[in-house]
């Protein structure tokens, strides 16, 4: 097996580069021209201006999480412990009820993720077998003035609603 | 000593004091938004007072609030808490004497008496300058000694190797300046410089001696510890260096202290390589002998600057997203308005100056004034350029750093001296 190996050209042995002086203008040139540029029009600056204007989120984004429902609004989650077991962070703890809506045998009393051990990395999402753990809400900027406002609990992950349609959620591939 | 006197001595000293802490706040705005635009950002824009952001500069405002306001730690390994503490206000202090023998305007004569235009009227000049400066290492070496810390230690120690290499090839480089100009004393050095080259070309220092230049703005650069010379900190491999243990204010006097540094050698570099305080083709004498000219230009030229200035407030002060009522437009329109009010008491005094007084010595006394502005503008074009350069250029590795000083910048030097006092004595 052959390795094809380029051959970087080492630059900074001519005399002129070795001068120091005219590579350096030239670099001020360049920066020079990205001033003045940004200073008599500063409409050309690459940003977005942040708090008011929101970066465009896809489908497939791993945001906070939520519990989804079924159409009459109970939940889909049957506390299998799925997600808790494959949890890298160890984060979601589950603690297991009775259920008697008839659906099924079991449903979580408790479910809590906390979100400072948390590292959005989705396997819970792919862990579930029913679907009921999803983290398509398109919120990834999660804040709060003590370690309390960053547990989630069942209620906070029902309440929170996705941000994208159906069809869009499923182009993603999930 | 007549009331004159000592008002005139109280606005000189007040001018050197208080302008370098003045152009610490114009500097670090500056640097922030300088490089910010240099690298396609916006840099710190929102802090505003009743919606006023004054272009960023009130950022500055509420640095200087939390470093007053934070704990101002001494780490309790720390044996010389005395020098620990002396070490900072050395590097500030050394920054602002400095600068007290530059002279920001040409020599004022009233009532045949002549007035120095410095914050103390000494002869001594730059080798003033070179006393005092060569003394801001000091404050660093006794930071990282003091600081009981590697870090610390490493910075201030390769601070000294660097100020070694540097100074010599600055003190090179000025004796062939010294030799051109004849003097050390900067006023005299300024107005040399007032005289034209073949009758068109101002007779500015880099025109005489560009390799000259070249070695001194290099060297004041080491000296001020500014990219691509400032080993001392080398964020990237020794933290921050000499300053590692600085906390809070501590830390701000560093840190002011390097904008102090910056303002000096950019004032000592506009004065002996690029004319000083003496607005080109326009020596003192023309300004005193056609001052009712001079005025009629400025009164011409004021609004015109104006104009622009506003376009350029209303294109650049306004909200890049759909927004109802944009307040920043609100806000670039009494920014106009208070433009437009300067410009018209301008226009008042200068009106008054053309009918009224003509005599000798207001006539003097605008030519200062005009003096003192073309001086602060040129310094700020100067200072841009460390700021420029510093986002520019990566940091020489330490043995690159003193291959240049001590095999290129020291025979460069030499050699400019043998080149220049031989051209001096063909010439003369």
């Amino acid at each position: 097996m052959s390795t094809k190996v380029k051959i970087i050209e080492r630059k900074g042995d001519s005399l002129a580069e070795k001068l120091y002086l005219i590579e350096v203008f030239k670099g001020m040139a360049t920066t020079f021209g990205h001033f003045i540029r940004n200073f008599l029009d500063n409409s050309k600056l690459y940003i977005r201006h942040y708090p008011e204007v929101q970066p465009e989120i896809p489908a497939r984004w791993r945001g906070r999480h939520r519990l989804t429902t079924h159409e009459d609004g109970s939940m889909k989650c049957v506390a299998c412990y799925m997600c808790q077991t494959n949890c890298p962070a160890k984060c979601i703890s589950i603690d297991a009820g009775e259920r008697f809506d008839g659906r099924t045998e079991k449903m979580p009393v408790k479910f809590e993720i906390d979100l400072l051990e948390c590292i959005y990395c989705g396997y819970c999402v792919e862990a579930c077998p029913m679907d009921a753990i999803r983290m398509d809400t398109g919120i990834f900027s999660v804040t709060g003035n003590d370690r309390s406002q960053f547990v989630m609990t069942l209620s906070d992950l029902l309440a929170t609603k996705g941000a994208f349609t159906e069809e869009e959620y499923k182009k993603g591939g999930a | 000593m007549s009331q004159l006197d000592i008002l005139l001595i109280v606005l000189r000293v007040a001018f050197g004091a208080l302008v370098p802490l003045c152009f610490i706040a114009v500097l670090v705005w500056m640097e922030r938004r300088g490089c910010a635009f240099i690298q396609d950002r916006s840099g710190p824009n929102r802090c505003n007072i009743f919606g006023f952001r004054a272009a960023g500069l009130v950022q500055n405002l509420a640095d200087a609030v939390k470093l007053l306001t934070k704990e101002d730690v001494i780490p309790a390994h720390i044996r010389h808490k005395f020098y620990f503490v002396l070490a900072p206000v050395i590097v500030f202090a050394v920054g602002l004497i400095s600068f007290a023998a530059v002279p920001f305007a040409d020599t004022l004569v009233i009532n045949g008496k002549q007035y120095l235009m410095q914050a103390i009227p000494t002869d001594l000049g730059i080798l003033w300058f070179l006393a005092i400066v060569g003394f801001s290492v000091y404050g660093i070496i006794l930071a990282g000694w003091s600081s009981h810390n590697k870090y610390g230690m490493l910075g201030g120690l390769r601070s000294a190797a660097q100020v070694i290499s540097y100074e010599i090839p600055m003190g090179l480089a000025l004796i062939s300046l010294l030799v051109v100009y004849g003097t050390v004393n900067l006023t005299e050095i300024a107005q040399f410089q007032g005289k034209l080259l073949f009758g068109f070309i101002p007779m500015w220092g880099v025109v005489l001696q560009p390799l000259g230049a070249i070695i001194f703005i290099t060297a004041a650069f080491a000296e001020a510890n500014r990219v691509p010379f400032d080993l001392a900190e080398g964020e990237s491999e020794i933290v921050a260096g000499f300053h590692v243990e600085y906390s809070a204010m501590k830390f701000a006097m560093f840190f002011m202290g390097e904008y102090v540094a910056m303002f000096t050698s950019s004032a000592i570099i506009v004065t002996l390589f690029f004319g000083g305080f003496q607005i080109p083709w326009f020596p003192t004498e023309t300004l005193v002998n056609n001052s009712r000219v001079v005025t009629f230009l400025l009164m011409l030229l004021l609004p015109v600057f104006a104009l622009l200035f506003a376009g350029w407030i209303s294109k650049n002060n306004r909200s890049h997203y759909p927004r109802e009522n944009d307040p920043r437009v609100r806000e670039a329109n009494i920014y106009i308005k208070i433009l437009w009010g300067v410009v018209i008491a301008l226009e008042l005094v200068l009106f008054m100056f053309l009918i009224g007084g003509s005599g000798g010595t207001s006539a003097r006394i605008l030519a200062v004034c005009l003096q003192i502005v073309t001086f602060l503008v040129k310094v700020t074009l100067m200072c841009f350029v460390y700021v420029w350069v510093r986002w520019t250029l990566p940091r020489f590795r330490y043995d690159q750093l003193q291959r240049l000083g001590w095999q290129t910048l020291i025979p460069l030097s030499l050699l400019n001296i043998f080149v220049t006092s031989a051209v001096v004595i063909a010439l003369s």
